[in-house]
């Protein structure tokens, strides 16, 4: 079952509209969350054992793998004592009948770039540590986020499953003998990680604010932004993605909002993570 | 001879009887036997044999009553999308006028009046609009069993949430309560006789949760 | 040259010839699509979801006595050693063709004419079998789907390593042994229904692959009914609608 407007927003069901707002009034939400609570998180890590790490993550039926791939490469020439590391996200079409096969379209570019953007502006990864050898070869993380199943919210779940494969994942170990980079067989060590980027995503709907949108809601939503924190609640990456106007005042009661729920989320993260590494 | 047990879940391929004039929806008849085509409970009525599939889009047949948002009014045409990505229409001759008026967005109640290769048409008699309420998407191959025998689910879930219900044969749902809590407690229930259509005591356990949730605040 | 069978008959991850890995398989894994299934083969993962009958996108594809079945067969870039470039390879492309073609077999697709029928394969990890795994699991996303067939199709690959003929056929007998042929079959009707070979078999050793492959998929169709009963929760003397 699941709750519906049906179409696009010329046409979805007016009731479910006004239902929203009345509801919202109240202080709920039309699948009975408070405006400012998430679903539920579960994540399960190790789920592919020929990526460097990997994890599924689902907030509420909403769910995303993400795998890790390491290789060994040339770095940038501006940046010849880092490791490199890309973002790629999918919108697999056994996600949701709105996913269509083919190349990414603007929505999975836009999803690929504020993982990134998360990711990269927080310095989440620790690139100065990926160098095994200064200015030749060091250390290219792959991270690909594939969308399983979509009801909703796809940027928080997607950061929350990156971030979950690279905690669970490791690197294969590189020693340099005679000017020559090897393999050290059998031996890893973890990714590096500096912060954990957490993203909230914060609808408006007239003058009231809401986490973790479903699909309705994110049908009627006036606009919606998307706010990356670092572990010390610094803002990293913010992204506007529905058209409409989100005033000033809203806006920063949003980002104080966000960072609340940015502590909550990575709080939540940590521990399902916890339980998960046990079982992997 | 019939191949099958009562309540047991059959599945494509199965051998189902070896009367093959006597077959009816979700069976298939090969070398004059009959098995079935679909996924569901195999039941034989007069001994025609049948499957009632477990899931599966919705299939309009006329007399139907269904429900669906008006998405888009043209000349002498509104076209009515009844989810699982398809639409009908109410067709008005150019003398009609609609017997209500419907704006973009609209639920509406009506019944099949036919369906077949050159559309699905819905009757305008006793076409009516849904005013309020919470519109949930189930999946349509359950919704006889939301109906109940001779409507006695749906009676009981009115009975014991206080909240009205339109029922679409093609699993649109409009819940409509006088609290949050009474919807919310009804979507539980209808959330929970599509998990658990084909398992035994249902009802017993709708009424509790539902108990439940309403004592439980 | 790599050993595959040593000398008590037994393959490289200890099974006997006729032995297939363990398999688990789900139904109903994906909520927003209309049906949907998980499966393990070994190390093979894969999910598999099935939406329609729908109406036809573009238009003009449609057709007008029957549905369209359209299939896409894909492996996430970590699913093997070496990462996949993104986007669909060539052999994605073929595979994606002859999984449609075998479930266009069964699917009873006159039912709905001006239609189409999606199924999309998503291989998760590639260890060896990922067309035969990813046909069993989108059968039984079909069933779960509610869509007509005249058989749930179920399907396994034999091989031939160190001369001997193989069932279940890993990552490793297929980069090393002889012959790899993956069989999917409608097995209450008998017939195959996606059949290829790479390398060398003679007539007689395919004859015994084939009634290996046969055995075997009767067992897996077992496993596909068994998720289904899970899926809808079945019992004896259930409730009736």
């Amino acid at each position: 079952m699941s709750y519906t407007a049906i179409g696009e927003r010329g046409y979805a069901a007016k009731i479910t509209r006004n239902r929203i707002y009345e509801l919202l009034r109240e202080g709920r939400r039309i699948d009975g969350r408070e405006p400012l609570e998430y679903r539920r998180i579960t994540v399960k890590t190790g789920v592919v054992e020929k990526a460097d790490g990997s994890a599924i993550v689902s907030l509420g039926s909403t769910k995303i793998l993400t795998g890790v791939k390491v290789e060994v490469g040339s770095p940038y020439p501006d940046r010849p004592n880092e490791g490199v590391f890309t973002v790629n996200a999918e919108l697999l079409p056994l996600a949701s009948k709105s996913f269509e096969a083919g190349p990414p379209d603007e929505r999975a570019v836009e999803l690929s770039r504020v993982v990134d953007r998360c990711l990269r502006e927080s310095h989440a990864i620790d690139l100065e540590s990926l160098a095994i050898v200064k200015g030749e070869k060091v250390y290219m993380i792959y991270i690909d986020c594939y969308v399983l199943d979509y009801d909703g919210n796809y940027f928080d779940t997607s950061v929350l499953s990156a971030v979950a494969a690279l905690m669970s994942g490791s690197l294969p170990k590189y020693r340099v003998a005679d000017g020559k980079v090897e393999k050290v067989e059998g031996e890893r060590i973890p990714i590096p990680l500096k912060t954990i980027p957490v993203s909230v995503t914060i609808g408006l709907i007239k003058d009231m604010l809401l986490v973790d949108p479903i699909p309705i809601e994110e049908n009627v939503v006036d606009t919606s932004i998307i706010a990356g924190y670092t572990s010390d609640s610094v803002v990293a990456a913010l992204q506007k993605n529905t058209p409409g106007f989100m005033p000033v005042d809203l806006l920063k009661k949003a980002l104080e909002i966000g960072k609340l729920k940015s502590q909550e989320l990575r709080g939540k993260l940590l521990e399902s993570l916890g339980h998960a590494l046990e079982k992997q | 001879m019939i191949y099958f047990k009562e309540a047991e879940l059959v599945v494509p391929g199965q051998l189902l009887s070896d009367n093959g004039r006597r077959s009816g929806p979700g069976t298939y008849t090969m070398n004059g036997k009959v098995y079935a085509a679909q996924a569901g409970i195999a039941k034989a009525v007069e001994g025609v044999v049948r499957v009632i599939p477990v899931s599966g889009r919705y299939r309009p047949e006329r007399g139907d009553k269904v429900l669906g948002i008006v998405s888009d009014i043209k000349p002498n045409v509104v076209e009515v999308d009844l989810g699982g990505d398809i639409k009908a229409v109410l067709r008005m001759s150019e003398r009609e006028s609609p017997p209500l008026k419907l704006t973009l967005g609209d639920v509406i109640q009506a019944e099949v009046k036919s369906a077949g290769l050159r559309g699905i048409f819905l009757d305008l008699e006793g076409l009516q609009k849904v005013k309020a309420g919470i519109l949930v998407n189930v999946n349509p191959a359950k919704v006889p069993r939301l109906i109940g025998r001779k409507g006695s689910m749906i009676q009981m879930l009115k009975r014991e949430t206080g909240c009205d219900f339109w029922v679409g044969r093609n699993g649109l749902v409009v819940v409509s309560g006088r609290s949050p809590a009474s919807e919310f407690a009804a979507i539980a229930a209808i959330n929970l006789i599509e998990r658990e259509a084909h398992k035994q005591g249902l009802t017993e356990r709708v009424t509790q949760l539902i108990k439940t949730l309403l004592e439980g605040g | 040259m790599v050993r595959l069978i040593d000398e008590n008959g037994l393959r490289i991850d200890g099974r006997r010839p006729d032995q297939l890995r363990p398999i688990k398989m789900e139904a109903g894994v994906l909520e927003k699509s209309d049906g949907s299934a998980y499966i393990e083969v070994g190390g093979t993962r894969i999910y598999a979801a099935v939406f329609g009958p729908r109406e036809v996108h573009p238009k003009h594809l449609e057709l007008p006595d029957r549905a369209v079945l359209n299939c896409r067969y894909h492996m996430a870039s970590f699913s093997v050693d070496e990462r996949k470039p993104l986007g669909m390879t060539r052999r994605e492309i073929e595979l994606s063709k002859v999984l449609r073609e075998a479930l266009e077999t069964v699917v009873f697709l006159e039912e709905f004419p001006r239609m189409m029928i999606d199924v999309f394969v998503e291989v998760v990890q590639a260890d060896g079998g990922t067309r035969t795994a990813g046909i069993t699991a989108a059968s039984l996303a079909l069933a779960d789907a509610g869509i007509p067939m005249a058989d749930m199709v179920a399907a396994t690959a034999v091989g031939k390593v160190d001369g001997v003929i193989v069932l279940d056929i890993n990552e490793a007998e297929d980069k090393y042994g002889q012959a790899d042929m993956p069989v999917a079959m409608a097995p209450r009707l008998g017939s195959i229904v996606l059949l290829q070979l790479n390398g060398m078999m003679t007539t007689e050793e395919i004859e015994k692959g084939l009634d290996m492959a046969g055995n075997a998929i009767k067992h897996i169709q077992q496993l596909q009914i068994e998720a289904l009963r899970r899926r809808y929760h079945i019992e004896a003397g259930g409730e009736e609608v």
